[in-house]
């Protein structure tokens, strides 16, 4: 993407059900490891399996920011403890100075899991309970105000709520806001939390599997929910590892919930990231599904995979090892990218038995050794809002 | 970088104002008759379609419809509101709260902050990016941010969609808005600007933590700020964007909050 000087991806910290820092990532990613399991957190009148991060018990939010409480907040606080993630930003914003570091945060459901709580509990018509405050703890921006406060941040600060395209849009905008030299640092991620809005949402499109999800499998019956906080940062001329090199962002002007079947969409953002990165299909070593497991998902997706790249190109979802994490999904699996990136490995499609015939693309079902240099990673969401990364290291 | 752009057109919408002409009516001190019940009607939709959608998003859509002409097919869409799709997150609430938890598959779809960008873009066959952005009070500041960015960063035409409209309850004592507002603005890069064009904004960021809402400039442009309604912080640039098109028009400035201590000077200026 076009900017003045190099903007690099310096830090990022992660936490699904895999559990939370890079190091265990990296070793799921290698073995092909899934975190889904049945569902615990929820007692729902559906079978279903989901990625709920562990140990969530232990990452209330300090004292000082207790009225912040809920499962999104302590999401955050994970992925802050993870790698001493929290303690590289607050390095950061000494170099920079508070004023020059912004957030942009990519969620669908913020706290609305807190909100859902305190509805169950409430008898007829009163009021919700008084402790309950929709700015802290459900409203869309409500992750994101706790962040800046939590971190020291006095940049300029936003929430994306795009549905499952969320973070990977607020890498984008954090990259505009470097560029537009608004900002020298900016946190960009995405926070989502198991709710029962979610489940009881995609159990209502007939999308939920009773199994865990399969991504591209012959099989494959729909998603398994997840939820994770995955946080990045980018700093301006800094000689980090990473970058974020090319986005595409487009819209399918189809439907709500459904791609068109020939994923023209998806193959647009696709040759628009390319282009911005200014990269050849050949270029690139791996795709990074959305690949939600469903049925009409995946393969629309993979024909717009097979326009752009080829049948050659070895392309996976990460959805059967961490479930859709929604909107925290685009910024999760990019994080899994820059693992992949850093230890050399083309992630499995875990949940894979058997290919689609209907899928012409190289989808290998176990990990594969491999020198990456760019990957691309596609989110798309509700709405027919689709967004495609390239990751070069 | 100067983020500067050219404000082609401009759209409003609210029972208190129902359409743009009406806006100007009330800011220039005449009156209005306020219509509590009034409801948007749209051209891109049939009203059989128009009734699937939350009211928040068919007012959405009304501005947007205001200021597409104006926009080419490859637009950029950003629509910034508070609370996004209040009503559909109530009747989910409700659902949720019942031992079947059923929830309607077109309810579900269209609970998400990004209801009224998707079925903007699905109505009106546009397939440009689109963003659906949310911060709080401060939503009209980051939405014209976002927008200002995406226009000098991308070269491309924006249509800036802000809008928010009052929570059934018990939501609404939590966060209360009283009336419903939408306004529009179809926004590309300056150098593009031609005569008819309304105004060339400038924006730039300072260090300053700014009031909350900018003082009315008179008694009727106060019964916006008074719904309680966060799209309220934009109507006096709004007001600024109108008037410079006007033979008196003089240089605005109108400082928008966009989080942390950041404030967002925005200048208003009549096109050369």
């Amino acid at each position: 993407m076009v900017a003045r000087e190099p903007i690099a991806i310096t830090e990022f910290a992660l936490a699904t059900c895999l559990g939370a820092g890079g190091r265990v990532h990296a070793e799921a990613l290698r073995a092909g490891r899934s975190g889904l399991a049945p569902c615990e957190v929820y007692d729902t009148p559906f079978t279903c399996y989901v990625g709920a991060v562990p140990g969530l018990e232990d990452c209330a939010p300090p004292s000082e920011l207790e009225a912040w409480d809920n499962r999104a907040t302590r999401l955050a606080e994970a992925a802050l403890a993870a790698d001493s993630y929290g303690r590289r930003v607050t390095a950061a914003v000494c170099r920079w100075g508070p004023e020059r570091v912004g957030l942009v945060l990519g969620t669908s459901t913020s706290g609305v899991e807190k909100l859902e709580t305190a509805y169950r509990a409430r008898r007829g018509e009163e009021p919700l309970a008084a402790e309950y405050s929709m700015r802290r703890h459900n409203d869309h921006h409500a992750v994101a105000s706790y962040l800046m406060t939590r971190l020291g941040l006095a940049g300029p600060c936003w929430t994306i709520s795009t549905a499952c395209s969320s973070s990977a849009k607020a890498l984008v905008d954090a990259h505009q806001l470097i560029s537009a030299d608004l900002c020298d640092a900016v946190v960009a991620g995405g926070i989502d939390s198991l709710c029962l809005t979610s489940l009881a949402g995609f159990e209502g499109l007939q999308l939920i599997s009773r199994k865990p999800c399969r991504p591209c499998d012959a099989e494959r019956d729909g998603l398994s929910i997840g939820e994770g906080a995955a946080l990045l940062l980018m700093e301006r001329a800094a000689d980090g590892p990473y970058r974020l090199s090319g986005a595409g962002e487009n819209s399918d002007g189809f439907h709500m919930s459904t791609p068109p079947a020939d994923g023209a969409g998806a193959a647009v953002a696709m040759r628009g990231a390319l282009a911005a990165a200014e990269l050849m299909p050949s270029d690139v070593g791996y795709v990074k599904l959305h690949g939600t497991a469903t049925p009409a998902n995946d393969v629309a997706e993979c024909r717009a995979v097979a326009e752009v790249f080829g049948a050659t190109t070895p392309v996976s979802s990460l959805k059967g090892a961490v479930g859709h994490t929604l909107g925290a999904a685009g910024a999760v699996e990019t994080a899994m990218c820059l693992l992949a990136l850093e230890h050399g490995v083309i992630p499995g499609c875990v949940g894979l038995r058997r290919v689609d015939p209907a899928i012409a693309c190289s989808v290998p079902d176990a990990p594969q050794a491999a020198a990456l240099k760019h990957v691309v990673a596609n989110a798309f969401g509700f709405g027919g809002n689709n967004c495609a990364l390239v990751l070069s290291r | 970088m100067t983020l500067r752009a050219v404000v082609k057109t401009a759209g409003f919408a609210s029972p208190l104002a129902p359409d743009l002409d009406a806006f100007s009516v009330l800011l220039g001190g005449g009156h209005i008759q306020a219509a509590p019940n009034w409801n948007p009607t749209l051209a891109c939709l049939t009203a059989r379609e128009a009734r699937r959608l939350s009211p928040h998003t068919r007012l959405a859509l009304s501005v947007a419809e205001q200021v597409a002409p104006a926009l080419p097919e490859d637009a950029g869409w950003v629509f910034a509101s508070s609370s996004g799709e209040g009503e559909t997150l109530q009747v989910i609430l409700e659902a949720i709260s019942r031992p079947d938890l059923l929830i309607q598959p077109l309810r579900f779809q269209n609970s998400v902050h990004n209801a009224a960008a998707g079925q903007w873009t699905i109505a009106a066959r546009r397939q440009g990016p689109a963003t659906s952005i949310a911060a709080y009070d401060e939503t009209v500041g980051v939405g014209l941010l976002k927008a200002l960015m995406q226009v000098a960063l991308e070269q491309r035409a924006v249509g800036l969609i802000m809008f928010d409209g009052p929570l059934p309850p018990p939501l609404h004592e939590k966060r209360p808005v009283d009336c419903a507002m939408a306004l529009a603005m179809a926004l590309a890069p300056a150098s593009t600007a031609a005569s008819g064009d309304l105004a060339v904004i400038e924006g730039r960021l300072v260090d300053e933590v700014p009031e909350p809402l900018e003082p009315p400039d008179n008694a009727s442009a106060g019964c916006f700020a008074e719904t309680g309604n966060p799209i309220a912080a934009a109507v006096p640039l709004l007001s600024a964007i109108i008037g410079a098109g006007s033979a008196a028009a003089t240089a605005h400035v109108i400082r928008l909050g966009v989080g942390g201590s950041r404030a967002l000077h925005v200048s208003v200026e009549p096109v050369a």
